[in-house]
């Protein structure tokens, strides 16, 4: 009787796990780069984030984590204050405007460094801005921060003289990020569109600001050091890390396993699932940030060339602010952000207290006005339920949602059924944001659903909604500016004008508040609501976290760098505590593993059990 | 096989040909095919699975809008079944039974149409290639081979990618990419029915090639293309809810895959909202079950070869 | 599989073996369906995305500010006669349609490092899959209509009529999350925590634990077909007239089944294995994203979702060449085993 021995099989099996092992061992090797295993007594804290970093350039980069990462690596003359955004020094110490409003004059703290030991000075503040000045690519991202300066100059290493065509409140505001002149004078116009600045193990980046860049992975993390060399003190954690991860419920899963320290960007239901859990500390935010309903009022190119093929119904600023109306915003806030919001009316948000203001006409959740002004403004209502005007022209709009955010795509059902029950019809499409951006700047859509995130000065958004912000054209290809209602009111402009020459606080606040007021009425955007950020972390892990502002702004992703500067191990759990949160391999499994070897045994014992059973039936034949 | 005869003292007699007598044979098999399906357990368990769903997706039309509409729903969020609702409710407060029963339209119409035009494509092309041995048989062969090989998923994406987001998009997404399976086997099926005698015969009498195709061969393909559409439904049902999932379906619609997309994204699993996620992936798994069954039941039937040995 | 209709040689068979040798005639012939088959594909995808409505320059710069120069020099690419962009596309199919746009980088270096966490992820699902997938079908198909039979064929219907990535989203809530009293055990997506040195044995146990999840999620989800197919074989190989008469002739059922049995089904299902590989890729394109893993198949959906359309296309190209290329090798050895296909 010839059967294969148990041996033989067993071999062979082996063999060939073996040979899946070799095969494979060099895939997992590179599965993830070679990273200095975390099992020194080194802290780490890892945020988890929903965004990637576009770019670590910072001339490229646009997404909020790209910005995060620029605001750790590289400093600003002044910074905003976390109590509060007033004005506290960043690497100036102080800064006086010249009597006749045409110079800035900045004193740099000394002896600063870059992480890569070489002199942090003034020459590099000037580097940076007269790059920026005269440079193409590099205004995209400073343009507007530097619009009144016409020069910088860097008489000593201490000192530097922003010269500026006209008064400017801006100036002395933080937005223009200083890069180091040794490292950046060798890249040059052509290069810097290209460049990847990207920190390596063996080739950190250079860095004046708290962290510096030693690793990253596209789609994956982020590695940031701590920087010695720092002004204001070597920050107490000596890692921080950006997780990168697909979906809210993943991150907010690995928070509780403790794979992460603060998981940024939750979702509302996903942030409720972490309220109570033990050990988390959840933060909702006060919002500085907003989501709108756009128009298209008429998009057309800043020399006033119509393009696109937007529906002329909505030129109508009646029509507009009659559907104002017909949205119910608490309703929107209560369903889509679980309560954690405020309904929207005017374009600074509520955390910002020195420009916010109300509307003097607030237009509260009333379908019956909307009818009623709809109906005063010619559209009466058709045979099908959907109104028209005189001519006949059917209030049916394209509305287009963002398919990368679920919480667009439920605020554009909302919309649709309120506005179906006033009769306008709206047709929903879903589009990612890159392909929204590249629509809206031709101009072809009526009406979508996109947000900002407000900056503590507001010079920035109120510019939005200037003529000058519109598409323009070069060589012939129509090019995307940050107008995104094609918004154009010269009496705006004369106001916007001189709110940015403005440097009395009193004054500013009264021409920037009428500036709310012009937008409100005339809609070009329904502001639907203020959203509360929603951050999560361990706070059994790490302490000293600081909101901007007190008490309660975010934790991180601010207008600043506060958390990371202070933040600590907590001192309880010391080795034990921030060796085993997870970012290392130590916390290899056994459980698991221990149970699929019983299992795996298991099934090749049932397997060979089998051969007796087999052997009495061989026996039979 | 049994022939009925016409009978002879029949004054019209004469009258009755060749037709009827195929008819009749016809019918007397299809009988018998009935016959032997309801003695087929698995297939009968599909069979009543099957016919439950349509019962629910014809039921959802009287679904009120408004209760689906996410202004005017007034339940809370994910809130666990219970007696008033039975699924429990999704992230805006509606009706996860509601839901289910609404996607069930869609998901099955577009199982149905999507397989109707992969088979449309499938057939044909499988027939001509198989019948024409020359030229034009072996570049339709060559290009179904070509299709076969591009894997399935990739070639969807792209092709859902290019055409846009709309449920027609779908299912010509859907057909367009699985036709070529039907293709291989109808051409092989078709090769053997074209060796046989009879068909040899018909040509010998002078019938052309439409003719042959389309009054021989179809007929006598006609059972595995039937086993082989059910088969195909249940691809596409699998299809689209994939194809939804990824978001690359029509975003106003409700299918189950819809469902499951918004699910995830909303959060279901964090929140431990089983039920969510639960009820329509149940009802894909129960429906192209349910065709699989079928499917499977019409082969044992059509296959004397499957038989106990 | 291709039905061959190869007429034999007629040369005098050769030590040498050169040309005239049957198997290299094969050999060659399924080679040169394969290279034509990947040429379609190739003009297939180039085509494709030039019928995509709308601007293609925008296409390409969609959400950057670019500046001017490069959209001139962007047009001047795209607006040149078809047939030398073509051209110049076969050149370097992977990255002649440009950078990705949603990465800012070159497509190749985008894809290369998710290359190898899907072929672990795939590679290790089919390995497994294959093995309990190919040992179930062989026991339910020779024992056909007996309990194991019954039992495992009706599981398999039911695991072959499930979407993985429902499947792969419910053992996340059960063994990730923790339902009721289980506890979640296994991470919740990702391929390693972030920081570990992943070439170091405590590396690979960190791998293999995030894998584990999704990998037994495909395992399943492949094995059903597997097993399947296998049983089909089996059922109708034990069907043959060979194997009745040595099952007449007193040979010992296990002995027929081995011996014979076996490998004439085995041949079949391995190179069904092989042609399966797009049902495979597909899995992995929805576990990855269920799982957050960052290979081709994450890549894909991100790709889609813009749509990138350089990154869309290289990665189309990428899995029809892969599977392309499984096809001929199934193809070859299949043409290896069994002397009947070759002549």
């Amino acid at each position: 009787m010839r059967t294969v021995s148990r041996r033989a099989r067993f071999v062979s099996m082996a063999g060939s796990a073996t040979v899946l092992a070799a095969v494979l061992a060099p895939g997992i090797a590179q599965a993830d780069s070679a990273s200095p295993s975390a099992d020194t007594a080194r802290s780490v804290f890892t945020i988890g984030v929903l965004q990637d970093m576009d770019s670590a350039n910072p001339f490229t980069g646009i997404t909020s984590a790209a910005y995060e990462v620029f605001q750790m690596e590289y400093p600003t003359l002044v910074s905003y204050g976390a109590k509060d955004f007033a004005a506290v020094p960043g690497i100036a110490d102080s800064w006086t405007e010249a009597p006749d409003h045409s110079s800035w004059t900045f004193k740099i703290h000394p002896g600063l460094k870059w992480s890569d030991g070489q002199p942090m000075t003034a020459k590099d503040v000037a580097y940076t801005y007269n790059r920026i000045l005269n440079g193409k690519y590099e205004q995209t991202n400073f343009g507007s921060y530097v619009s009144a300066v016409t020069k910088a100059e860097a008489p000593d290493d201490l000192t530097v003289i922003l010269y500026t065509s006209t008064a400017s409140p801006i100036v002395p505001h933080p937005g223009v990020y200083i890069i180091p002149e040794h490292v950046w004078k060798s890249i040059d116009e052509k290069a810097v569109v290209s460049f990847k600045n990207e920190g390596t193990l063996d080739a950190p980046s250079v860095a004046g600001g708290p962290y510096y860049m030693i690793e990253r992975k596209v789609g994956q993390f982020i590695r940031m050091q701590a920087n010695p060399n720092f002004w204001r003190g070597k920050p107490a954690v000596d890692e921080i890390d950006f997780k990168l991860f697909k979906n809210g419920d993943a991150m907010a899963q690995a928070l509780k396993k403790g794979e992460i320290d603060l998981a940024e960007g939750l979702e509302t239901n996903v942030y409720n699932s972490l309220k109570d859990q033990p050990n988390i500390t959840t933060v909702a935010t006060a919002p500085a940030s907003f989501n709108e309903l756009a128009f298209n009022t008429g998009a057309a190119l800043d020399d006033g060339t119509p393009i696109g093929d937007g529906s002329p119904l909505l030129k109508d600023k009646k029509l507009r602010a009659a559907l104002a109306y017909a949205i119910d915003k608490q309703a929107m806030v209560d369903k889509i952000l679980g309560g954690d919001g405020v309904p929207g009316d005017t374009l600074m948000p509520p955390r910002y207290g020195e420009w916010h203001v109300a509307p003097e006409n607030p237009m509260a959740f009333d379908p019956a006005k909307a009818k009623e002004l709809l109906d005063a403004a010619g559209y009466k209502v058709g045979a099908d339920g959907i109104r028209a005007d005189a001519q006949g022209n059917r209030l049916s709009f394209r509305l287009l949602g963002r398919s990368d955010s679920s919480t667009s795509q439920k605020a554009v059902q909302f919309i649709k059924g309120y506005f179906a029950a006033v009769g306008v019809e709206a047709n929903v499409k879903f589009v990612s944001e890159d392909s929204l951006t590249e629509i809206i700047g031709q101009g072809k859509y009526d009406m979508f659903e996109w947000g900002w995130g407000v900056e503590p000065d507001p010079n920035y958004m109120l510019n939005v909604f200037t003529c000058a912000n519109r598409s323009y054209k070069q060589d012939g290809a129509i090019l995307a500016n940050v107008s995104d209602s094609f918004y154009c009111n010269p009496a705006y402009d004369a106001l916007n004008a001189k709110q940015q020459v403005e440097t009395d606080l009193a004054k500013r606040q009264a021409i920037t508040g009428q500036m709310q007021q012009m937008l409100y009425d005339d809609a070009p955007y329904i502001i639907t609501y203020f959203y509360d950020g929603h951050e999560a972390y361990r706070s059994d892990r790490f302490t000293g976290l600081v909101h901007q502002p007190e008490p309660d702004g975010p934790l991180t992703f601010q207008w600043g760098t506060w958390t990371y500067e202070q933040i600590k191990p907590v001192t309880a759990a010391d080795a034990g505590g921030s060796t085993d949160n997870s970012s290392g391999g130590s916390s290899v499994p056994w459980l698991p593993i221990i149970g699929g070897l019983i299992v795996a045994g298991g099934a090749g014992f049932f397997l060979a059990r089998r051969r007796p059973a087999n052997a009495a039936s061989d026996d039979r034949e | 096989m049994t022939m009925t005869q016409p009978a002879i003292d029949d004054p019209n007699a004469a009258s009755l040909g060749a037709r009827d007598v195929v008819k009749a044979r016809r019918k007397a098999s299809r009988q018998r095919f009935a016959a032997s399906f309801r003695q087929n357990r698995s297939g009968m368990l599909g069979l009543t699975m099957l016919l439950t769903f349509i019962a629910v997706a014809i039921a959802a039309f009287f679904i009120p809008a408004s209760s689906l509409d996410v202004t005017q729903v007034t339940a809370d969020p994910f809130l666990p079944p219970s007696l008033q609702w039975p699924l429990g409710t999704d992230d805006s407060g509606r009706s996860v039974l509601l839901l289910v029963a609404k996607g069930a339209q869609i998901s099955l119409l577009v199982g149905f149409a999507a397989t109707m035009l992969s088979m449309f494509i499938g057939t044909s092309v499988g027939i001509v290639s198989g019948h024409y041995r020359g030229m034009t048989g072996g570049v339709l062969d060559r290009f179904t081979d070509w299709f076969l090989v591009i894997p399935y998923l990739p070639l969807a994406i792209v092709l859902a990618t290019v055409l846009g987001r709309s449920l027609l998009n779908i299912i010509i997404v859907i057909g367009v990419t699985s036709w070529p399976g039907t293709a291989r086997l109808i051409r092989a099926q078709t090769m053997s029915v074209t060796a046989r005698p009879y068909l040899e015969r018909s040509k010998a009498l002078g019938a052309g090639n439409l003719h042959q195709m389309w009054k021989h061969v179809l007929p006598n393909v006609m059972p595995l293309v039937l086993a082989n559409t059910t088969l195909a439904v249940s691809i596409s049902i699998l299809s689209e809810t994939t194809l939804s999932f990824l978001g690359l379906g029509d975003p106003t619609a409700i299918s189950w895959g819809s469902i499951l997309e918004q699910g995830f994204s909303a959060g279901a699993i964090s929140q431990g909202a089983w039920w969510y996620l639960a009820a329509p992936g149940i009802c894909v798994v129960l429906t192209v079950l349910a065709f699989n069954l079928i499917g499977r039941a019409f082969e044992d039937i059509l296959d004397p070869r499957q038989e106990t040995a | 599989m291709a039905l061959l209709t190869e007429t034999p040689a007629r040369t005098p068979s050769s030590a040498a073996g050169g040309w005239s040798n049957p198997s290299v005639r094969y050999a060659i012939k399924r080679t040169g369906a394969a290279l034509s088959t990947f040429i379609f594909v190739l003009i297939f995808n180039f085509f494709l995305f030039r019928i995509l409505p709308g601007d293609p320059v925008a296409l390409y710069t969609r959400g950057r500010n670019v500046d001017p120069e490069s959209i001139r020099a962007l047009e001047a690419k795209l607006h040149r006669p078809i047939g030398q962009q073509f051209l110049e596309y076969v050149k370097n199919p992977f990255t002649g349609n440009g950078p990705s746009v949603k990465y800012n980088a070159s497509v190749w270096e985008v894809i290369a490092p998710a290359l190898w966490p899907t072929l672990l992820l795939v590679g290790t699902a089919t390995l497994i899959a294959t093995i309990v997938g190919v040992w179930l079908g062989i026991r339910s198909g020779w024992s056909r209509g007996e309990r194991f039979d019954v039992v495992s064929t009706n599981t398999t219907l039911v695991l072959y009529s499930m979407p993985e990535f429902w499947f792969g989203m419910i053992m996340l809530i059960v063994f990730a999350v923790g339902i009721g009293p289980i506890p979640g055990m296994f991470p919740t997506g990702g391929l390693s925590d972030p920081g570990v040195n992943t070439s170091t044995p405590a590396g690979w146990l960190n791998v293999a634990w995030h894998l584990f999840l999704p990998v037994t999620t495909l395992a399943v989800i492949y094995l059903a077909e597997y097993s399947l197919i296998m049983r089909a074989s089996i059922i109708e190989e034990r069907g043959q007239d060979y194997v009745q008469t040595a099952r007449a002739k007193g040979l010992m059922d296990k002995m027929v089944r081995r011996e014979h049995a076996v490998p004439n089904a085995l041949l079949p299902t391995m190179t069904l294995v092989f042609l399966n590989l797009g049902f495979v890729v597909g899995g992995a394109i929805t576990i990855e994203y269920v799982y957050s893993i960052h290979g081709l198949g994450s890549l894909t959906v991100d790709a889609l979702q813009g749509p990138d359309v350089p990154l869309l296309q290289a990665l189309f190209l990428l899995f029809s060449g892969a599977v392309i290329f499984a096809n001929l090798v199934a193809d070859l050895l299949y043409g290896y085993f069994d002397p009947r296909v070759r002549t």
